[in-house]
C-alpha cells in the first residue's frame, strides 16, 4: 500500500479567547513519518493547540500548512477528510455501535481514503479486538475503547495524526500498545504524528523530538534527552508531571 | 367478532398514518436534538399544498401529493439551513424558533386560504366488503402508501449510506465530524426528510379526515404522545407506539365512546411516564 504521510507546518500560530492569550507564536514542522511530542503542565494550551490545528478552533493569527497547502481556518470535518485526523482525550468511538460497525463507518466516512484491511486487521488482532467485533463499543473495557478509537483514526488513512493524551486512563501495562499503534501507523502509512502526553516514558520511547509548552509559549524544543534535562524545564514541569503520571 | 376485527383494521390504518407523522418528529429529535414545534404546521401545510395544487393548478391528486411532499421538504431544508443551523445546539432557542415558525405557518395559511375548511376530497371513494368486513377504499389506499413510505424511511435510515451517516451524527456528532462527516450538509437534509414526511402525511390524510388551519395542534399533540410512548428519538419505538395509539384510539372510540379515545391515550402516556419514563424503546441519550 502506498504511504500517504504529509508534512504538517504550524507557522507562528496564536490563539486568544477575548483578552485571554492561550498561546502565542507557536511554530514547528513535522515531516512525513516523524513523531513530535508536545508536553507541558495542565493549562499550558496543548489541547487548544490540537483543536486549532484540526480546525475545531480558528487561530487568531498564524498559518497551518498541510503538505504545503494553507489549511488555516478550514472546518474540522474538511480537514479530517483532507487527512488531518485527531483522537480525543476521552474515547472517540460510536458507543452504541458495534466494534465492526465503528470500523466500517470510519472507512466509509473518510471519503474513499482507506487504510488496507491487512493493516486494520493486524491491529484488531494485536489489541485483542478480533473476538469482540460484534460487541457494542461502549461495553468494552476502557483500555480497549481507547485502542479502538486509535484504530478508527488509522482506518481513515491519515496523512497527519494528532493524538491527544492517548495513554490517559490506560493502565501502565497497556501503554505499550500506544507504541505499537504509532509505530504501525508510521510504518504502514508514513504519516506525521503529533502526540500530546503526560507520560514521559512514552514520550521518550516514541518521540525523537519534543516541544514544551508553558503558559502559552514554547519554552523549549529538541530531542527529549536534551530538553528533559534542562533545568528550566525540570524546574517548571517534569518533576511535577512525572509524579502525577506515576 | 366482525366488528372487533373491522375496528382493528381501522386501528392499523390510523397507526400507519400516525407512524408516518411521528417518524419525522422523532428523526429530528434523534439526529438534531431539536423538538420541532412546527411539525404539525408542516402536516397542515402538506394538506393545503396538495389542495392548492389540485384546485388552482389542476394537477392530479398523486402529483399534488408529490408536490406537497417536496414543497414541505424544501421549506424544511431552507428553514434548517438558514435559521436553525446557527443555533442548533441551543434547545431553548430552537424550541422558540420552531414554535415561531408554526405560528407563522398557521397564520399564513389562515390569511391565504381563510378559516373555512376547503372542499378537499379524496379522489377515490367506495367501500370494500368481504367476509363480513368492510373498509373504505380511500383508507386502504392511504394505508398502502403510508406503509410503503414507512418501509422507504426504514430502508433509508438503516440500509443507505445517508442513513448510516445520519445515525452516526445522532449518536456522536463530534466523532462523526472527526471522521469527515459534515453536519451542516446533513442536518438540513435530515430536517427536509422529516418535514417532507409530515407534508406527505398531511397530503394523504387530510382529504380523508379534514383540512383546516388549526389542525397542526392535534397533529403535534399526537406526535408528542407517540414519541413519548415509543421513546424520544427512537425510530422503531415511534413506529410501534403509533400502531398502539391507532389501536387504542380505534377500540376506545368504538367500545368506550368517541370522546374517551383521547382520555385513554393520555392515561396510557401517564402510566408509561410513571412506569418507564424513557418510553418503550427509548434510551437515556439521543440516537435514531
Amino acid at each position: 500500500m502506498s504511504r500517504c504521510g504529509a508534512e504538517l507546518a504550524v507557522d507562528r500560530v496564536c490563539k486568544r479567547f477575548g483578552g485571554l492569550k492561550v498561546f502565542d507564536e507557536v511554530s514547528f514542522t513535522i515531516a512525513p513519518g516523524e513523531v513530535l511530542g508536545v508536553i507541558g503542565p495542565n493549562g499550558a494550551g496543548k489541547t487548544t493547540l490540537i483543536n486549532v490545528i484540526c480546525g475545531k478552533l480558528t487561530p487568531t493569527s498564524g498559518r497551518i500548512l498541510l503538505g504545503g497547502r494553507n489549511v488555516t481556518g478550514a472546518p474540522f470535518h474538511a480537514l479530517s477528510r483532507a487527512g488531518l485526523v485527531r483522537s480525543f482525550q476521552q474515547t472517540n468511538t460510536f458507543g452504541g455501535a458495534s466494534v465492526g460497525e465503528n470500523i466500517s463507518r470510519a472507512i466509509r466516512f473518510s471519503g474513499g481514503r482507506r487504510a488496507s484491511s491487512d493493516g486494520i486487521s493486524h491491529m484488531i488482532e494485536k489489541f485483542e479486538l478480533a473476538s469482540r467485533l460484534d460487541e457494542r463499543s461502549d461495553k468494552l473495557p476502557y483500555g480497549l475503547q481507547k485502542m479502538l478509537g486509535l484504530i478508527l483514526t488509522y482506518a481513515t488513512r491519515p496523512k497527519v495524526l494528532l493524538l491527544d493524551e492517548p495513554a490517559a486512563g490506560l493502565e501502565r501495562r497497556e501503554r505499550t500498545r500506544i507504541d505499537d499503534f504509532v509505530r504501525h501507523a508510521q510504518r504502514e502509512l508514513g504519516c506525521s504524528v503529533l502526540i500530546v502526553e503526560h507520560d514521559m516514558d512514552l514520550i521518550r520511547r516514541l518521540c525523537p523530538s519534543v516541544l514544551v509548552l508553558d503558559a502559552g509559549r514554547v519554552l523549549a524544543s529538541g530531542p527529549p534527552a536534551e530538553v528533559l534535562s534542562r533545568k528550566d524545564v525540570l524546574d517548571a514541569y517534569v518533576g511535577a508531571i512525572d509524579e502525577e503520571a506515576a | 367478532m366482525d366488528g372487533f376485527i373491522a375496528t382493528g383494521l381501522i386501528g392499523i390504518s390510523l397507526g400507519a398514518q400516525y407512524a408516518l407523522l411521528a417518524l419525522g418528529f422523532t428523526l429530528i429529535f434523534g439526529i438534531l436534538g431539536v423538538i420541532n414545534f412546527a411539525h404539525g404546521g408542516f402536516y397542515v401545510l402538506g394538506g393545503y399544498l396538495a389542495y392548492a395544487a389540485g384546485h388552482y393548478l389542476g394537477i392530479s391528486y398523486p402529483l399534488a401529493v408529490l408536490a406537497a411532499t417536496f414543497g414541505t421538504a424544501a421549506l424544511g431544508y431552507l428553514f434548517e439551513l438558514l435559521v436553525l443551523e446557527r443555533v442548533v445546539d441551543d434547545q431553548l432557542t430552537t424550541l422558540m424558533l420552531t414554535l415561531g415558525l408554526y405560528l407563522m405557518m398557521s397564520t399564513g395559511i389562515l390569511v391565504v386560504f381563510g378559516p373555512q375548511a376547503p372542499d378537499f376530497k379524496f379522489p377515490v371513494s367506495g367501500v370494500l366488503r368481504g367476509g363480513g368486513l368492510y373498509m373504505p377504499i380511500e383508507n386502504l389506499i392511504v394505508l398502502g402508501v403510508c406503509l410503503a413510505a414507512i418501509v422507504f424511511v426504514y430502508l433509508l435510515v438503516y440500509r443507505s449510506g445517508l442513513g448510516r451517516a445520519l445515525r452516526a451524527l445522532a449518536e456522536d456528532r463530534q466523532v462523526a465530524a472527526a471522521q469527515g462527516l459534515r453536519p451542516k450538509l446533513l442536518f438540513p437534509l435530515a430536517f427536509a426528510l422529516a418535514t417532507g414526511l409530515a407534508g406527505l402525511t398531511g397530503a394523504l390524510v387530510t382529504p380523508v379526515l379534514s383540512l383546516a388551519p388549526y389542525l397542526g395542534d392535534p397533529a403535534l399533540a399526537t406526535s408528542f404522545l407517540i414519541v413519548i410512548l415509543g421513546g424520544l428519538g427512537s425510530v422503531g419505538g415511534a413506529t410501534a407506539a403509533a400502531f398502539i395509539v391507532g389501536m387504542v384510539e380505534a377500540y376506545s372510540a368504538v367500545y368506550l365512546g368517541g370522546s374517551k379515545g383521547a382520555l385513554a391515550l393520555f392515561v396510557l402516556v401517564l402510566i408509561m411516564l410513571v412506569v418507564r419514563p424513557s418510553g418503550l424503546f427509548g434510551r437515556e441519550s439521543r440516537g435514531a
